[in-house]
């Protein structure tokens, strides 16, 4: 005669097998591009970026649209696919996770190259010049890292300007927030004396509102590249010789000349 | 002599404030207070600010009908998948607590401690970059990895629900219901486990509002624009209009959610009590 807690084992049991089943879905073959190239999910190519990142990546209106966003469209056109954007935590994006996790084919986030991340995945060509720079209130006068000893300086988590003033604010008391837009919106509040990113978003904000200013740049000779999953070199191929072909055939200039207003010097 | 002695066998009379008056009392410092907050704010605040920051209309109308076509069927799909996984797996948690083999309860109990006392944002992130990288070469829906995260965390919770609805039901049900010749398994089916659902409705009820809210952890998973829930709409809009505004509106969607929620649990803690 069985016992209530034996009833209560074989329903669990039973239960728990069920679910067991259940979670076995099948995954999805390797997809791949019209021209042999494997992509997370078959016509589409699916990229990772943290928003808001102006003029790079933001949302305007009900789509995603930036710098980096119309160089991807360029490199999916040459694959004959479209771009499919998928807003990511940076942090896991800058260390490889998303791509290795297979939540995208590549990650397009203003991202700088530096050797930690290239530990984690694999870097295309540059296609983008950049450095660092501080913004602060408007005539507030700190135009140095050196101006903000015993004060709060706002950092983006994850991020190059970070790591710079780690090293070199020491005096100062860092604050980190998680994306550009709650940074920034800390600086106009008053919720941190200044911040550090990366130049050209900051001047973009800058120039939108008065009542903030870029007060510094610090040369840290800095550029920007895609990056892809270790050893997906088919992927890394292509994305290199779209961006050959754009900085060729005058795309990348029209690109740059639509969201910096200028033609690029270099 | 007469008159000493009751002296000394009485308590000194005191005037003492009468209970009608100490009442009255204490609500004038109540209504005091009140007053004095409710003045400190608006005297503080900076009114012009908090409007063009908070209730700036032309904004909010910008949010819709998105706020409601995707971001709170968002929000609602993703609680739900969460719910209903968690409700099998703490089904499941709760008959193993329950269950004569010791493993099984030891690894119920272990799981429960566990999932209680973790941030359900490491969970999140933990699950999010470690099941796809468990599994690879399985590209996982993001919606089913939400369920898992979401569900995994409310299994916890659930399951302790069900268990105590699953003891609340008296001993003698079942002794009854062997008497009258029914299987162990039979009188579990029909008679503890219906009636020990209606014990747990209200805590479950509760429960589904805590998955609403955790269900903005959501973006720690990454999404495409239609796959935003609530949370992180507010949180794009208040970049991309540079105002609070969207935050509030999708804070008031939520609450579109759990408040009626909250009142359909204490209805049915009502009637559960009636009932008894």
């Amino acid at each position: 005669m069985p016992s209530p807690r034996s009833t209560a084992s074989t329903l669990a049991l039973g239960l728990a097998a069920a679910l067991a089943l259940s979670a076995c879905g099948g995954g999805e073959e390797a997809a791949t591009s019209e021209s042999g190239v494997p992509l997370v999910q078959a016509g589409t190519l699916v990229t990772c970026t943290h928003l808001p990142y102006e003029p790079f990546q933001f949302q305007e209106g009900g789509e995603i649209v930036g710098f980096d966003v119309d160089v991807v469209d360029a490199i999916a056109e040459d694959l004959g696919v479209e771009q499919e954007i998928v807003d990511t935590p940076f942090e896991t994006i800058q260390s490889g996770e998303d791509l290795n996790a297979g939540k995208c084919d590549l990650a397009a986030a203003g991202m700088t190259i530096n050797d930690v991340r290239e530990e984690n995945l694999d870097f295309s060509d540059p296609y983008f010049e950049a450095t660092q720079a501080l913004i602060a209130p408007a005539g507030s006068g700190y135009t140095s890292l050196d101006d903000l000893a015993g004060l709060s300086l706002g950092i983006q988590a994850g991020t190059t300007g970070a790591e710079y003033a780690q090293e070199n604010a020491t005096e100062a008391e860092l604050v980190t927030f998680e994306d550009l837009g709650l940074l920034l919106t800390a600086v106009q509040s008053g919720q941190v004396d200044a911040a550090i990113n990366d130049n050209s978003v900051l001047y973009d904000f800058a120039a939108d509102n008065d009542d903030v200013e870029v007060t510094a740049e610090f040369e840290t000779g800095e550029a920007y590249g895609i990056g892809v999953k270790t050893d997906n070199t088919e992927l890394l191929e292509a994305v290199n010789a779209s961006l050959a072909r754009i900085q060729e055939d005058g795309t990348y200039d029209e690109i740059y000349e639509e969201w910096f207003g200028t033609t690029p010097t270099s | 002599m007469s008159t000493e002695a009751t002296q000394v066998t009485q308590a000194p009379a005191r005037r003492r404030v009468s209970p009608r008056r100490r009442g009255q009392v204490v609500r004038a410092v109540q209504y005091a207070v009140l007053a004095a907050v409710v003045l400190v704010v608006a005297v503080l605040a900076d009114w012009s600010q908090i409007r063009r920051a908070f209730f700036d209309a032309e904004v909010a109308a910008a949010q819709f009908p998105r706020v409601l076509t995707v971001a709170l069927v968002n929000t609602v799909s993703y609680t739900l998948l969460g719910f209903a996984f968690g409700l099998v797996l703490g089904l499941v948690l709760a008959l193993m607590r329950l269950s004569s083999v010791g493993p099984y309860r030891w690894l119920a109990t272990l799981y429960i401690e566990f999932f209680r006392g973790l941030p359900a944002l490491l969970v999140f992130v933990a699950i999010g970059t470690g099941v796809p990288l468990a599994f690879p070469g399985t590209f996982l829906n993001r919606y089913v990895i939400v369920m898992l995260a979401l569900g995994l965390v409310g299994a916890a919770y659930i399951a302790e629900t069900l268990r105590a609805g699953i003891e609340a039901v008296p001993k003698g049900q079942v002794e009854a219901a062997r008497s009258l010749g029914m299987s162990q398994s039979r009188a579990m089916v029909s008679i503890v486990i219906p009636q020990a659902f209606r014990v747990v409705l209200p805590p479950l009820t509760n429960e589904v509002v805590m998955l609403t809210k955790d269900s903005s952890l959501a973006y720690l998973l990454g999404s495409t624009l239609a796959q935003q829930e609530l949370a992180q709409f507010g949180r794009q809009a208040l970049t991309e209009y540079r105002s609070l505004t969207p935050v509030l509106v999708a804070g008031s969607c939520y609450l579109i959610i759990t408040i009626p929620l909250g009142f359909l649990a204490r209805r049915l803690e009502q009637r559960t009590g009636r009932a008894r």
